[in-house]
């Protein structure tokens, strides 16, 4: 048990997924599940980036177009996008990806800050980066990509 | 202060308070057992009293240590019969406990607490009492022995020394407790005031606090659960067994099993959530004591229906406004012990509160037999505050003026609440109620009583919703909301929908309603839903009245131009029979909220579910649209309309208290005006251009027939009916008007008059119409036609068919009694007929002198009483309107009956349209008999009955 804990503290595993063209990851112990259910039902006047609300076994859960809440434009529903179900305070809402990649193991002394020009919206959603060998992953501070904005849309 | 463990301070405040709740209505019972003491009851209030202060003093909680020793002490006396109980000791008692509990509730400050005005009255009973018995001899050293027990405060003892003599110079044992008492308890007195007001308040509060986090259950309810899981987890690997064998035919029999078992679950689930309601109700006993006892009143209280039970939450909120209802009923219905011993009832209150189930819902009912509520003096007050005006007053009915004290701001000033007598704050009782979709009702009558009925749904978490559909989702109504749902035709929506400014409105029965799109208002895409190809399609049109397609050029917008002509060769082939397809048709929804009424229009119209409310994501709290979502039998979540905030965001004008009395009373002086002449007529025509009406009340039936059944025999037409001959007229057998048409398919409109059938012939169009034109009796009066009036821009002549049968068949009414009552006596009766309609009062006053009989006549209810007053001696009847002007038919009749000289007098009413509703309250005003309005024959027959009677 020690052991694991200690491990888990010099890594993390990263879910991975793109958003649009660019590849992001979150914490996997954040997600709760991941579905690709997508009879949703619109809520008209909700902010522009929740595309709908889903029954999961009974629970409603709100679904946000990852790629629009990024400012990376719209999602498209297509048969490899996915709902990453992630838990919030009190419920649970699902994060509309366009494509899941692996999970990769990440040292945390790895973890860079997010370069300084991520500015802008992106910049705020993002923790940290992550370069792998061949690539380099935006780590999402889920946190922030939940949180409401007091002005809406 | 510090408690070390938590879990044991917990299991302590959980015990207590178990122990208190039971505490207080023993001590009531105690209480009325007076000196006959219950041993077991007195134990186990001894034993809550003693094992709370163990407790106490094992973690420390010294304050609450010495004030249930105290009360132990007392408790302890009692049952050694040392004490007789009396009212001021559980007074005493009942205060100690609720400070306990407030105590227990605040367990980390409740060692500050101060307690001495409890202890003082405590010990002192205490002293006084062990004083008494144990020492008649020695009267100083009464003290010693009681002061080791309570060390209280020395800086009291002068008010004690008083009362260890008093006992000693009276010899009387029984006597003597309540003699010193007025003494110990002089100081105390102001603060009873205080904690038996706001207690209600507190103690309530405090526990549906705690309610929510624990709840007792039943353990076969919980049984029952187990064994109900333990079924799902086996359907559960049948159904994973059965998917693994791709066994299609077990499949069925495996989700039936599922279903059933989910559904049970489902129930018994509910079952923990409901509490007898007996939980609420038990704490009224103490309430009314507290509250009759402060107030010098005796009431009992009388419950039933303690094992009715509600959900959890309609629990908790229901006791605030319960209370408040209580106190009321307490403190203003029931009246104070010498003014009901003047008015001849038991010097003793009662009030009775009831919960029972009724049609799916729980009625809570709280009658007291006190002086009601006074209609006149709840309307005076709300015209002096303002909120309605004289006028409206005036109109307005009993029943409505009695639920004035409903409306917000009416219970702001004190001087109002005390001439009406009630009403403090009934508004936010029916605010509360209003939140858990409850209803209030109230029934009164002054110097009998008041009852008050609260309808509750019997749980919140499923509701009953109409699902309609608007931009292809589903969309849940809750039925509370609903009014009715409007179908509009599509050949009717032009004339009915119309247009003020750019709102649109429909007529619906004579008022506006403001429309709203649902679509526009949440800001979904416009469509409607096309039955022929059953699909959802979009809809551009900028007018509901407007049926152009939406090729149209005048309706083509920039962006829609594009797709439109894309779309022109289809929309040419549907446009052209749109105007009468069904696609028009409109589906109106009208909802009302608190203060308003609107028509909300959707696509289409679906079943009424009850449905599972689930609250939204933070995400969507900004929606104000919305108050929740459901999962509908498919699975899809359908989201559930909050119709306030609906009428809100389409900034339709929210009508407040003041503007809606208004409305209201608008809406009902219109209804009176129109009311006043309103007639049900029965159109026909006998030739193509003349239209006629007979009042609909006088015909039988009506029977279409060929002209070759009609027999003209003795120069006499009939037909053959019902195996009889049935006589037939025309219009024009007796008035000069156009003769009947030569069609083949003939109408015969059956009347019964003295109680033989007789047929009028007549020719379509026939229809029923309900009228409050003004009757022109003059202008186009002739022998059979009583007078004219304006149907739908026609003028249409009322027949007088009984002028028409008299003149036909004379001898039909040679039997009748004319004269029958002047032979007998030799004088003429006179009969006064109140009357505002001018047609109406001639046409009464035609049938009285016909028959022999003198009138006279008044123009309303005033008149006509002045009338009475001056002809005293001669009027032998009253025959009078309902509705008149000044003086209205049921006032007419309540002073005639209230004054000794005329109240014998037979009084006859005359109505146009008598509703069940005024014809018993006509009866109980003392209205004799009702009578529809021209309804000739049946008037006159009851005329004769009364003045045969008279002599």
């Amino acid at each position: 048990m020690n052991e694991s804990k200690a491990t888990s503290k010099m890594h993390v595993e990263l879910a991975t997924f793109f958003v649009g063209e660019a590849l992001c990851g979150m914490d996997i112990l954040n997600i709760q599940e991941i579905n690709k259910l997508m009879d949703m039902t619109k809520v008209p006047q909700a902010p522009s980036y929740v595309i709908g609300i889903l029954n999961l076994r009974g629970q409603i859960v709100t679904i946000i177009d990852l790629g629009r809440k990024l400012g990376l434009g719209s999602t498209e529903a297509t048969a490899s996008s996915r709902n990453i179900i992630v838990n919030s305070p009190g419920e649970h809402v699902g994060l509309l990806v366009t494509q899941l990649s692996d999970v990769v193991t990440a040292q945390m002394d790895k973890i860079e800050r997010s370069p300084a020009n991520m500015g802008g919206i992106q910049g705020e959603f993002f923790s940290g980066v992550y370069k792998t060998e061949d690539k380099l992953i935006g780590i999402l501070d889920i946190n922030k990509v939940l949180r409401i904005e007091e002005q809406g849309h | 202060m510090q408690i070390e463990d938590d879990e044991i301070l917990q299991g302590f405040i959980e015990e207590s308070l178990e122990h208190l709740a039971d505490i207080e209505t023993d001590l009531l019972a105690i209480e009325k057992a007076g000196a006959n003491i219950d041993e077991n009851l007195v134990n186990k209030v001894f034993r809550a009293a003693h094992s709370i202060k163990g407790g106490a003093g094992f973690m420390g909680l010294t304050v609450i240590q010495e004030l249930s020793h105290a009360m132990e002490n007392i408790l302890g006396m009692i049952r050694s019969k040392k004490l007789v109980p009396n009212p001021e000791i559980v007074n005493v008692l009942l205060q100690g406990s609720d400070k306990l509990e407030y105590m227990i509730n605040n367990i980390q400050t409740s060692n500050e607490e101060d307690i001495t005005e409890h202890l003082i009255p405590l010990n002192a009973i205490a002293e006084a009492n062990s004083a008494q018995v144990v020492l008649p001899p020695p009267p100083q050293p009464a003290p010693e022995p009681v002061a080791p027990a309570p060390v209280t405060t020395p800086d009291e003892p002068s008010l004690m020394v008083q009362d260890t003599p008093t006992p000693v110079q009276q010899e009387a044992p029984a006597p003597v407790v309540p003699q010193p008492e007025p003494v110990t308890l002089s100081p105390p007195p102001p603060t009873p005031l205080i904690p038996v007001t706001s207690s209600p308040m507190e103690t309530s509060s405090a526990p549906s606090m705690k309610a929510d986090t624990s709840l007792r259950v039943h353990v076969s309810l919980l049984d029952s659960l187990m064994t109900l899981a333990g079924e799902l987890v086996l359907s559960r690997n049948q159904l994973l067994q059965t998917i693994s064998t791709n066994d299609l035919r077990n499949a069925e029999a495996v989700g039936q099993r599922i279903d059933l078992i989910t559904s049970e679950l489902q129930e018994a689930i509910m079952l923990t959530r409901m509490q007898p309601i007996g939980n609420v109700f038990s704490k009224f006993p103490r309430v009314v004591r507290d509250l009759s006892k402060q107030l010098n009143k005796t009431i009992d209280l009388t419950i039933v229906g303690n094992e009715v039970e509600l959900d959890k939450t309609i629990i908790e909120s229901i006791n605030d406004p319960l209370t408040h209802l209580i106190r009321n009923s307490v403190d203003h219905g029931v009246e104070m012990p010498a003014e009901r011993k003047r008015l001849g009832k038991s010097e003793k209150g009662l009030i009775i509160l009831k919960a029972y189930h009724e049609a799916g819902q729980v009625v809570i009912q709280i009658s007291d037999d006190g002086k009601g509520l006074d209609g006149e003096a709840l309307a005076a007050s709300a015209i002096n505050k303002g909120l309605i005006s004289a006028e409206q007053a005036q109109i307005m009915s009993d029943k409505e003026r009695i639920n004035l004290i409903f409306l917000p701001g009416f219970s702001m000033a004190k001087k109002v609440t005390d001439v009406s007598g009630r009403g403090v704050g009934m508004d936010v009782v029916k605010t509360n109620l209003d939140k858990l979709g409850g209803q209030v009702e109230i029934a009164s009558e002054v110097g009998k009583g008041t009852t008050i009925s609260i309808k509750l749904p019997l749980t919140l978490a499923i509701i009953p919703c109409q699902i309609i559909t608007t931009s292809n989702e589903r969309y849940a109504i809750p039925q509370v909301n609903l009014e009715e749902l409007l179908r509009i035709p599509a050949n009717q929506v032009k004339n009915r929908i119309e247009k003020v400014g750019n709102a649109e409105v429909v007529r619906l029965r004579g008022n506006l309603l403001p429309l709203i799109r649902l679509s526009d208002v949440i800001e979904a895409e416009r469509s409607y839903w096309d039955p022929a190809e059953d699909e959802q399609k979009a809809d551009r049109r900028d007018s509901i009245a407007d049926r152009r397609g939406k090729h149209s050029p005048l309706f083509k917008k920039a962006e829609d131009s594009a797709a439109d002509e894309h779309n022109l060769d289809s929309d040419n082939r549907v446009s052209s029979d749109r105007r009468y397809s069904s696609t028009s048709a409109l589906n109106i929804v009208v909802v009302s909220t608190n203060s308003m009424k609107y028509g909300l229009i959707v696509d289409r119209l679906q079943d009424s579910e009850e449905i599972v409310i689930k609250p939204l994501g933070r995400h969507l709290q900004q929606c104000k649209g919305y108050a929740g979502a459901t999962i509908m039998g498919d699975g899809r979540i359908a989201l559930i309309l909050d119709v306030t905030n609906l009428a809100r965001m389409a900034h339709l004008t929210s009508i407040d208290g003041t503007d809606r009395a208004n409305e209201v009373a608008l809406a009902a002086e219109e209804l009176i005006r129109t009311q006043k002449d309103r007639q049900a007529l029965l159109i026909f025509r006998s030739s193509e251009h003349e239209q006629f009406a007979v009042p609909l009340n006088q015909v039988e039936r009506i029977e279409k027939i060929k002209r070759s059944e009609i027999e003209v025999m003795g120069g006499k037409r009939v037909m053959q009916y019902r195996g009889g001959s049935l006589a037939l007229f025309t219009v024009d057998d007796i008035s000069k008007v156009q003769p009947i048409v030569d069609h083949d398919n003939l109408l015969v409109i059956v009347f019964n008059l003295c109680s033989k059938p007789i047929g009028l012939l007549a020719i379509g169009p026939i229809d029923a119409v309900e009228i409050s034109s003004e009757i022109d009796g003059l202008t186009l009066k002739q022998p059979g036609i009583m007078g004219s009036i304006i149907i739908d821009g026609k003028t249409t002549m009322l027949i007088d068919i009984f002028e028409i049968v008299q003149t036909l068949f004379p001898d039909w009414f040679a039997e009748k009694p004319v004269f029958e009552a002047v032979k007998i006596t030799g004088i003429t009766p006179t009969i006064l007929i109140a009357e505002d309609s001018n047609f109406f009062r001639n046409q009464v006053k035609g049938y009285m002198t016909e028959s022999g009989y003198n009138v006279l006549e008044g123009a309303d209810g005033a008149i006509a009483w002045d009338l009475l007053q001056k002809h005293a001696d001669e009027i032998s009847m009253v025959v009078t309107d309902i509705e008149m002007p000044n003086m209205n038919g049921f006032e007419l009749t309540e002073i005639i009956r209230k004054n000794p000289i005329y109240n014998k007098i037979p009084i006859i009413a005359l109505t146009t349209l008598a509703a069940e509703e005024d014809i018993a309250k006509g009866k109980a005003v003392g209205i004799d008999e009702y009578h529809i309005k021209l309804d000739k024959e049946k008037l006159m027959t009851c005329v004769h009955d009364y003045i045969k009677r008279l002599h």
